[in-house]
């Protein structure tokens, strides 16, 4: 059922996501813009219009939620309790008309049936193997996307430049400054998106080839633990991260949280500006929707994105729960809004 | 923990609850896999961008032409209809047939031991699977087999409505056009030639990618669940601790290994080349071995550039696939391929026995019963690859090689047509010309067009071929072993490769083939004259089903045995206690005789020139560099396997390396 907080909450914690941002390793860009050594990347949500969002439209909601939710329970109940789909739409504070992709028309996909089948983990597999299988097959498949807006035409520009796009955006709610590091500090730096993209392009790229975080060695490869089968004292120690059984790095978790992250914002970024030039000009929005869809579905089971970071793209994401793309008992479903789903496909007159 | 406790841990029956959320399994049995949209791909797309958007701005009567309902009923029932009727596999005919009868099967775990277990599973989880179905917004809606829109666009238009969809009838007002229209965003007409040949160019990367994303991933998911149905199997067969735990360990390492490996890019340096075995014109075969684990391989790499000239792409298009398809023991294995930015390269098993050529050259001929052997098997190798729906084309005898234990397998597919819309020359001409996703190009190649996810698709798709494309034109091969309506340009079917095969027997019994001739003009002569040019020489005896055999295959088209199917020929009196079945398991006339794993004593490696092309190709390319003066000038932007015509063609199998 519905989740009020991955709406509304997420524009609550605005500030919680500037701590983390602030905390993650920051990346760095020097600034003739070539990257340094990336050690990590930082940007945040520039949220001062995401509080807003919040204080005006549901004000009164959020000073009694507590700030971290999304127990399934809670969440459903408030969302029982609480406003209409319209009510909860309005509050996501969207641009009327709404964008083109929220028409269930335009929603649709080039392959149907359960996406789960291929983001669930084959129990045996490790789960830091599988964490890493997918962080590449997306960002091969949200690249492919990218590659057609990098397109350069016959006038030098790419479809999506400087003037297109100044800022790494992802609709008027949103935007993301990348971090330079300048000397011992960080700084936020707005810049086009086209560029924001090919940085973080190269920052992920760095990770993914490093064999240190994503090892090769197919004599590292390990299993998942059962304790239902095998005895041995292997888990519950302290010391345990995901994918140390096979030879990631303890910090490999955190790592592809930041990828998949930053993959989401290229996607939003990909919706919210360029959904209908040139994706849906070129017949390309059914594949866009796919990948999109099965990006979120895996990120989210896979505990790789968390509700509020969803919030960019909340809409889309409650339309597709309604819309039986995301199966029930995913937590892409959990994570979204079936009320605001409902109501887009009644809008479009396909509820 | 006991058996039946795993089972239901593994088969995500209504135990689900007890799981924490990412031990989560979701049924991966055929119907529940990800599947094309119909009318999906770019056709679809296409289609859709020429008449959406006049549908919708013109209001109402757009919906009253029946190209329009047309489409979205093809495009929406298959998207959301429960997998039903034509869209069940063949393959899967059982799946069809438990449909019916296990449908409504709400204790999956009681079905555990039944073989079909992932079926009872597939209908347990009709709940969590289907699109439409599961919302609980769609309850009260009975789901539609032939139509069944879950989000057919609603219009006041009474002629939308679908039967089964009266209980709509109370719904309350529709939304007028004009609403909707205000609710989003209006949708421009689609114009896809605002955009430069860039994005155009990319347009077809981005939708052919996109769509082999999806394709491999569901084959994997597949494959992989069944890999999981088989290893719980194996956890239920034993109580044994130590047991269980190793086939645990060793299902996962597997798995793990394979992941790994699909996210690793594979290149030409991971290999030691051995020898190279043979040689052709657009490329070479190298015995190689890997580098981190010794093993040994048959490397075939192609010249991209002699591919391109030739006009290759279909064939090497052809070959990859149906070699990717197949998990025959009839047809050379390939483990994986790759490219860079000169080559093509096709990791495949190496065959120590070397070929029938080889052999035949060796011995001249053959007696009765041995090839008798040979020939059943060739029989066999055939069926399997007429079973993938391809048409080799080019049986010959080097193309027939021998195992370490002496057994055929047939390579060598360049040549072979499956009738799939990615081997038609034409595509890749349309493709490089980019005039080809228009939709009235488009009209009649729906079906093709779609990513071929599933068995059931690929018999539709077969169904549709045999109905519209049965008779391919276009004349190939060398000509010795190649049937007359090959030539003569009037079509041919799969029939064309049992010609062949009467020749290769012709061959082993007589020592030459039937129509050999000075050059190949002349064989053309004779093959196409054969009523003349057969000819049994008098001082061979051969024995009477022999000869009539040879002559049943022999012939013109439509009275040729196995026209019918390859039992026909199996039946024949020359095989008379010949049990196919076990063929392949009983001991070959000869064994090849090996002194270790990378011996070539069964290829003519002294008569091959072993510098390999890479070596000349950087060497010409050094020599063209230093003529022109400019340094790497052309260097490729972007990643070798995004070059259009060659994308899809990077492919990595699950094989004994993982098993």
């Amino acid at each position: 059922m519905s989740n009020l907080f991955s709406g509304i909450n997420a524009r609550l914690r605005g500030t919680s996501n500037k701590q983390n941002s602030g905390k993650t390793p920051a990346s760095p860009i020097s600034e003739d813009g070539r990257v340094n050594s990336p050690r990590g990347l930082g940007q945040r949500s520039k949220s001062s219009s995401n509080l807003s969002a919040a204080s005006v439209s549901s004000a009164s909601l959020s000073s009694k939620l507590p700030p971290l939710p999304t127990s399934p329970a809670l969440s459903q109940a408030i969302g029982n309790m609480a406003s209409t789909g319209d009510e909860v739409l309005s509050s996501y504070r969207l641009p009327q008309p709404l964008p083109l992709w929220l028409n269930p028309v335009y929603a649709k996909h080039i392959v149907k049936g359960n996406f789960m089948t291929l983001s669930s983990r084959p129990k045996s597999v490790e789960q830091g193997e599988w964490v890493a299988h997918h962080v590449v097959e997306h960002y091969r498949n949200l690249w492919n996307f990218v590659h057609v807006i990098y397109a350069k035409e016959s006038n030098g520009n790419n479809l999506c430049n400087a003037t297109t796009c100044p800022r790494m955006s992802a609709g008027p709610n949103h935007s993301y400054t990348w971090l330079n590091k300048n000397g011992d500090r960080y700084e936020r730096v707005e810049l086009p998106a086209i560029e924001y993209i090919a940085l973080m392009q190269r920052w992920i790229s760095s990770k993914t080839d490093d064999d240190k975080i994503f090892p090769t060695d197919a004599a590292g490869v390990s299993f998942s633990h059962n304790p239902s089968i095998a005895n041995t004292a292997l888990l519950t120690n302290a010391d345990e991260w995901i994918g140390k059984r096979s030879g990631f790095p303890k910090d490999f978790a955190s790592i592809c949280k930041t990828i998949f992250l930053q993959m989401f914002r290229v996607y939003a970024h990909l919706y919210w500006a360029h959904f209908v030039e040139p994706f849906y000009h070129l017949n390309l929005e059914k594949q866009l929707n796919s990948c999109f869809s099965h990006f979120v579905l895996t990120a989210t089971a896979l505990d790789m994105l968390k509700p509020q970071e969803l919030e960019p793209m909340q809409p889309l994401i409650d339309l597709w729960a309604a819309n039986g793309t995301f199966p029930p008992g995913s937590k892409a479903y959990e994570y979204a809004n079936l009320k605001v789903g409902t109501r887009l496909l009644q809008m479009a007159g396909m509820a | 923990m006991d058996n039946q406790g795993n089972r239901l841990y593994l088969n995500f029956g209504s135990n689900n609850e007890r799981l924490p959320a990412n031990d989560r399994t979701y049924p991966t049995t055929p119907s529940t896999f990800p599947q094309p949209v119909f009318q999906g791909g770019q056709p679809a797309a296409a289609q859709g961008g020429a008449q959406q958007p006049q549908a919708y701005q013109q209001g109402g009567a757009a919906y009253q032409q029946g190209g329009y309902f047309q489409q979205p009923n093809a495009q929406y029932a298959a998207q959301y209809a429960a997998q039903v009727g034509n869209s069940q596999a063949t393959d899967y005919a059982a799946a069809g047939q438990g449909y019916g009868g296990q449908a409504r099967t709400t204790t999956p775990g009681g079905a555990n031991n039944d073989p079909n277990t992932g079926l009872a599973h597939q209908f347990s989880h009709q709940n969590l699977g289907g699109a439409g179905r599961a919302s609980p917004y769609n309850s009260g809606r009975a789901p539609q087999p032939a139509a069944a829109p879950g989000q057919r666009p609603r219009t006041a238009d009474s002629r939308g409505q679908q039967p089964g969809y009266g209980s709509y009838a109370n719904a309350p007002p529709l939304p007028t056009q004009n609403a909707q229209a205000d609710y989003f965003a209006a949708a421009p007409e689609r114009n896809p030639d605002k955009y430069g040949p860039n994005a155009n160019n990319n347009q077809k990367k981005c939708s052919q990618l996109a769509s082999d994303f999806f394709k491999d991933s569901v084959k994997r998911a597949r494959e992989r669940n069944q890999r999981q149905s088989e290893m719980e199997q194996k956890l239920a067969e034993t109580t044994d601790a130590r047991r269980r735990e190793s086939v645990w360990a060793t299902g996962g390492r597997r798995e793990g290994s394979y992941l790994r490996f699909l996210r690793t890019k594979d290149k030409p340096e991971n290999y030691n080349t051995v020898k190279i075995i043979g040689k052709g014109a657009f490329g070479e075969v190298k015995l190689v071995q890997k580098k981190a684990d010794g093993k040994v391989y048959a490397m075939k790499s192609l010249i991209k550039t002699e591919m391109f000239k030739k006009d290759q792409l279909a064939h090497v298009r052809a070959e990859r696939d149906i070699l990717a398809e197949s998990d025959s023991p009839w047809v050379v294995k390939l483990y994986t391929t790759f490219q860079d930015t000169n080559f093509l390269y096709m990791l495949m098993e190496f065959l120590p026995g070397g070929d029938l050529m080889t052999m035949l050259i060796k011995y001249e001929i053959f007696s009765e019963d041995i090839t008798r052997f040979y020939i059943a098997e060739i029989v066999l190798a055939i069926e399997a690859v007429h079973k993938l729906g391809f048409i080799h084309r080019d049986i010959k005898p080097d193309n027939i090689l021998l195992d370490r234990g002496g057994h055929v397998k047939l390579t060598d597919f360049g040549l072979s047509t499956g009738f799939h819309k990615l081997h038609d020359n034409n595509y890749y001409q349309q493709l490089l010309q980019g005039k080809s996703n228009k939709p009235r190009d488009n009209r009649n190649s729906i079906a093709i067009d779609q990513i071929n996810l599933t068995v059931s698709n690929r018999s539709q798709i077969n169904d549709w071929r045999r109905s519209r494309r049965l008779m391919a034109y276009s004349t190939v091969g060398t000509p010795d072993y190649i049937a007359p309506e090959i030539f003569t340009g009037h079509g041919y079917s799969f029939d064309c490769d049992w010609w062949s095969l009467g020749t290769i027997m012709f061959e082993c019994l007589v020592g030459w083939p039937p129509f050999c001739a000075e050059d190949s003009h002349d064989t053309y002569r004779k093959i196409v004259n054969w009523r003349q040019s057969l000819y049994f020489p008098d001082d061979i005896q051969l024995g009477v089903e022999a000869e009539n055999l040879i002559r049943s295959l022999i012939c013109n088209s439509e009275n040729r045995l196995g026209r019918g199917g390859a039992h026909e020929i199996k039946n024949h009196s020359f095989f008379r206690g010949v049990e196919f079945d076990s063929l392949r398991r009983i001991r070959a006339p000869f064994e090849p005789r090996l002194t270790s794993n990378i011996d070539t004593t069964y290829f003519p490696t002294d008569e091959i020139d072993q510098t390999d092309n890479a070596t000349m190709l950087r060497a010409a390319q050094a020599r063209a560099g230093a003529a022109a003066g400019t340094g790497s000038a052309a260097q490729q932007e972007e990643s070798p396997e995004m070059s259009l015509p060659f994308i899809g063609y990077t492919f990595k199998r699950f094989d004994n390396n993982f098993r």
